[in-house]
């Protein structure tokens, strides 16, 4: 029998695809797009996530575990299927590499101003790659190692506990908010990465809770994003919030032990492995994607590909602000994906099932 | 699998030639200073008088080597901007200048009063700026202070970093930092303040607090009135108050009050349009010199020193509270806890400088000798 993921690894996986590069934004983004308080409607939007862990949910029953494409492809013909699998994987490759490309450019602009981005960007891709093809059992492996080594850095808020003050909270609820509809998907995609967890379904055991330890990592998320968003408001002042640019990294940047001061370029450094995640799994969905398209390549091959591919994307935008940019649009894309995707194949399967019952 | 981990590690390990930083070749910017540069002819735009300081451990101050006998090199420079002073100190070392160890910034008196955000904004700016870098004001020129090499301490810039940090650990003189001016010059219910250091013969000492609105130097909180201020602003947890009780039928009377410690709590309601505050200070503290009639083992002298103390504190935290709504400062910050108790709509709409200038605050303190040390008449 093959091995299956184990619901905490699972629950490990998600945490580490959702929480990549946004977190050190967040606030900024909360407190421009939600205004006052933004940091409550963390709880709204986590929400919206977990609903649509639901509808993965439904998927996952009504399929009886088989694989997406199993369910595609037993039901649409080619022509239809060839159309959204090559779109999943240009939004899905684009989408990690571009996330990845931000991640190095912060990473420089802090640590190394003057080592050029793409060189590291490629040193971040070797890596990624040879992750990917090692498949998912490994990488679920490596995710937990990484999640140890990064999940301690949340003790780290206790620091600003004595700077803390409530009355920067104050009584406002989402007043100052700008640009909400547009602003609230940009923080949205800081969610996403759950999606993905729709291509594990061959992988996990039917009997353990996997949909359970996927809310359990979108939960974890959440209370991490929570916790980083409430200490920025509390720390700073509304209107200083707005203007930050990485509020995260200034709070590390003011972090200062006996010994040593200035240790945010080791803790930028150590949110590397999360962002190295998230890009792993979309490439190696992206990758999964591909095997269905074309049965006969080599899954290796194809991430090998994928990955030069990416990189070969990653060139176009150079700067910060296209690098935002471009992950804006492929972010509401994903977004679109992350609900149009179970939506679509629930719509399959009842079809399909027709007058069937509904195990 | 060894070859691949080796290309790798070979991968990551040469990375590190790539952006070298050699310690002997860095010249760590210790402190800087900002002032309005005198004014050259037939030029309109007003520029910067920029210096900074360098520690040079290397320059030994034992053989009178270095600059004039001490580690440190002062460079100066006039210019458009700060981060152009760079390029032109640049020019007048041999060593690469770096900010990641900066740790002070010094603002001329003349340059505070017109505002200094814009300079601070660039020092927020630079990834490479701690926010923990402290802000300055000195009374006069910030370069001349920081030129002048003084017989006792061999390093200017360090010297007042260190003077700063010793002073701020009472809370009596603020430690003013990027992180907490940025965070009240951007909110909206408090106004930003820092120390005013100023120079005394062969040293340096502090002079008071400087008050802004906005970024813009208003007024001055005198040294011996910082302690009042203290109270009034936030809780001390350690510091000294000499009062002078003096008066009415009671001459030369003087106490002092060492190992203060105090709590102070903001109340207010709304009144006749405005707002009635009130601040309630309360501090206990060590009474190791008396000077005058009472007898500190009394119990009912005691309390009459008690008494004395909180009305001649009261006295000046009313005296003070007056100069700053007059110069409608707000550097306590009362907006922040009266925001707390209204509505977006009320607070939005309301001239905060405007109401606060003309609001009642009353001041209550109520003093508690805790000890009166250990020796008996």
């Amino acid at each position: 029998m093959k091995e299956k993921l184990h619901p905490f690894h699972i629950s490990v996986l998600v945490f580490m695809i959702q929480c990549g590069v946004v977190i050190f934004f967040l606030p900024r983004l909360l407190a421009q797009h939600m205004g006052y308080n933004g940091w409550v409607s963390l709880l709204f939007f986590s929400a919206i996530a977990a609903f649509n862990i639901c509808l993965i949910s439904i998927v996952y029953r009504l399929g009886n575990g088989r694989s997406i494409f199993q369910i595609f492809e037993q039901s649409l013909p080619r022509l239809l299927t060839f159309p959204i699998y090559t779109f999943l994987i240009g939004v899905w490759t684009i989408l990690g590499c571009i996330a990845a490309k931000q991640y190095i450019i912060i990473f420089q602009v802090f640590v190394f101003p003057t080592t050029p981005p793409m060189y590291m960007k490629l040193l971040f891709d070797i890596i990624a790659c040879s992750l990917i093809i090692k498949g998912i059992y490994n990488i679920s492996k490596a995710a937990t190692v990484f999640f140890w080594l990064v999940i301690w850095t949340i003790l780290l808020l206790l620091f600003f506990i004595k700077g803390f003050e409530w009355v920067n909270l104050t009584p406002f609820f989402f007043h100052e908010s700008s640009n909400t509809i547009a602003g609230g998907l940009s923080i949205f995609t800081a969610f996403l990465g759950y999606e993905l967890t729709l291509l594990l379904f061959p992988y996990v055991d039917p009997k353990k809770g996997f949909i359970k330890a996927v809310y359990f990592g979108n939960l974890l998320t959440t209370l991490t994003y929570l916790g980083v968003s409430f200490i920025c408001y509390g720390f700073y002042s509304f209107n200083q919030l707005t203007k930050m640019k990485f509020p995260l990294i200034d709070l590390l940047a003011y972090i200062r032990f006996p010994f040593i001061e200035r240790v945010e370029n080791i803790f930028i450094a150590m949110y590397l492995i999360t962002s190295l995640m998230s890009m792993t799994m979309y490439i190696w969905a992206a990758t999964e994607t591909a095997q269905s398209l074309i049965p006969k390549a080599n899954k290796r091959w194809i991430a090998v590909v994928l990955v030069c591919a990416a990189y070969a994307v990653s060139w176009f935008p150079d700067v910060l602000s296209e690098v935002e940019l471009w992950l804006k649009y492929f972010g509401y894309m994903a977004v679109g994906i992350a609900f149009g995707l179970p939506l679509m194949l629930i719509a399959i399967l009842v079809i399909h099932n027709g007058g069937r019952k509904i195990a | 699998m060894l070859r691949r981990l080796l290309i790798v590690t070979l991968l990551v390990v040469v990375t590190g030639c790539g952006d070298q930083r050699i310690l002997e070749r860095l010249g760590f910017i210790q402190t800087t200073s900002y002032d309005i540069a005198p004014s050259s002819e037939g030029e309109s735009e007003q520029k910067l008088l920029i210096s900074v300081t360098i520690p040079r451990p290397d320059s030994g101050s034992e053989t009178g080597s270095g600059s004039g006998g001490v580690n440190r090199e002062f460079l100066t420079t006039v210019s458009s901007t700060g981060k152009e002073s760079r390029i032109n100190l640049s020019r007048q070392t041999e060593l690469q200048l770096v900010s990641g160890q900066l740790r002070n910034t010094l603002f001329g008196l003349s340059l505070a009063k017109q505002g200094i955000w814009q300079h601070i904004d660039t020092l927020v700016r630079d990834p490479s700026i701690s926010p923990r870098v402290k802000i300055t004001i000195v009374n006069g020129n910030a370069h001349d202070l920081l030129a002048k090499n003084y017989p006792f301490h061999p390093r200017t810039g360090q010297y007042i970093t260190r003077m700063l940090d010793k002073e701020s650990l009472s809370q009596v003189v603020p430690s003013t930092t990027l992180y907490q001016f940025t965070k009240d010059y951007f909110d909206d219910g408090i106004d930003p303040i820092a120390p005013i250091i100023k120079e005394s013969g062969e040293s340096i000492k502090i002079d008071g607090i400087a008050l802004f609105q906005k970024d813009r130097y208003v007024m001055k909180v005198e040294p011996k009135q910082a302690i009042i201020f203290a109270l009034l602003r936030t809780n001390i947890k350690q510091g000294d108050i000499s009062l002078d009780l003096s008066g009415g039928n009671r001459e030369h009377e003087h106490v002092t009050f060492s190992s203060l410690v105090s709590h102070r709590s903001v109340k207010m309601k709304p009144s006749k349009g405005s707002f009635h505050v009130d601040i309630n200070i309360k501090m206990e503290g060590s009474v190791l010199e008396y000077f005058g009639a009472l007898d500190l083992e009394s119990e009912k002298d005691r309390s009459t020193i008690e008494k004395l103390a909180s009305e001649q504190i009261q006295a000046k935290a009313k005296e003070l509270i007056a100069a700053m709504q007059s110069n409608r400062v707000d550097s306590l910050g009362l907006g922040k806890n009266i925001r707390s108790t209204l509505q977006y709509a009320k607070w939005h709409n309301m001239d905060w400088r405007d109401t606060y200038q003309h609001m009642d605050v009353q001041c209550h303190v109520k003093v508690r000798i805790k000890d009166y040390g250990m020796f008996t008449k």
